[in-house]
């Protein structure tokens, strides 16, 4: 696994913690230590977010720096697959 | 509205095509179970709520069962792409491919198409949700049906992925149910639909 | 911040819950994976919802 593999990896398993997270204090909206785990996940996706989308490309719309060209349109498809 | 995130949830690369597989798993793309009924049931249904988290929770289950119908659509991609002619006869893939070619298009293994007949939205809070617990458990019943015929574990590992993140979603929409009984009588959940109904006579 | 992830019925035997509807049991926030690039794997990190499929068909 390259730098970028490892990188985006990380944001997969970061974004799915989030995830996991939300539908939880979607109904235990007080848990603190659900709160907790959130805020410190969410700090560390958006460091990841915004090294990958300096490095190689955006992932979302937010993270699109557009200088010198239209990044985002530019950036591999999802279903494209490593294969 | 929506955000898109330019990755999937979680990562799927299948190196060896199977159209006979494709055929089978396309049933959680547009089949009576699957990813579109789940996300378009969940994101119809939390208009008529009326406890804001419970549609919060809906919102986000709704949210996250797009990301998994695009995890499907992949799945099917990957296994029907550089198929040749000769698989494609051999594979029973004919009748598909000769209307779609290789492309994803929502129906069931058995051939029915994708249709809003597929879910229910009743406008009554109780009912939308014992709806929705059905839903995770047909879901995983299906990702269970599929998981027997698999051997590649390419495809195994988000398959697998898939099938938990129903029985996480049961959890949530019993959950969700809990939250709500505790908002009526307990002595009589179904005087009234809170979503409909004023509980005293006009 | 108070923990307020108790509801109404909960310390209640579920037979004395109130008949014709369904209650699902209140999950606490338990055991998380430590390993949570497994946990990713597993697709929960929650380890009493990781149930996972074993079944196979066999035909005698």
């Amino acid at each position: 696994m390259n730098q970028k593999q490892r990188l985006l990896k990380d944001i997969g398993i970061v974004s799915f913690i989030i995830v996991e997270l939300t539908l939880f204090l979607d109904t235990h909206p007080e848990d603190c230590k659900a709160l907790e785990y959130y805020r410190h996940y969410n700090n560390i996706k958006q460091q990841l977010m915004k090294e990958f989308s300096q490095k190689y490309y955006p992932l979302t719309l937010d993270y699109v720096d557009c200088d010198k060209e239209w990044t985002w349109g530019m950036a591999p498809n999802p279903w494209e697959g490593v294969c | 509205m929506w955000n898109y995130e330019k990755r999937l949830q979680f990562p799927v690369n299948i190196k060896e095509p199977n159209a006979k597989l494709a055929q089978v798993i396309i049933s959680q793309y547009g089949g009576p179970d699957g990813e579109m009924g789940a996300s378009m049931r969940y994101l119809s249904q939390r208009y008529s709520i009326p406890y804001r988290e419970v549609a919060g929770v809906l919102t986000d289950i709704g949210t996250e069962e797009l990301a998994h119908l695009e995890m499907v659509a992949t799945i099917v991609h990957q296994l029907t792409r550089n198929l040749s002619m000769e698989e494609i006869e051999r594979s029973g893939l004919a009748n598909y491919y000769v209307d779609h070619t290789v492309g994803v298009w929502p129906q069931a293994a058995g051939g029915v198409p994708f249709n809003a007949c597929e879910f229910q939205v009743k406008g009554d809070i109780i009912t939308d949700l014992h709806e929705d617990m059905a839903a995770e458990q047909k879901a995983r019943s299906t990702y269970d049906n599929i998981l027997r015929l698999i051997k590649d574990p390419d495809v195994c590992e988000p398959i697998k992925f898939l099938r938990a993140r129903e029985i996480v979603h049961y959890q949530r929409f019993g959950e969700a149910l809990r939250m709500t009984q505790d908002r009526l009588n307990a002595k009589n959940f179904y005087a009234f639909n809170p979503g409909f109904d004023m509980n005293e006579k006009c | 911040m108070e923990d307020k992830t108790k509801y109404s019925m909960v310390g209640k035997n579920i037979d004395q819950y109130p008949i014709a509807m369904a209650y699902v049991p209140w999950q606490e926030f338990g055991k998380i994976y430590e390993d949570l690039e497994k946990a990713y794997s597993y697709g929960t990190i929650f380890q009493e919802l990781n149930k996972p499929f074993v079944g196979r068909r066999c035909v005698s």
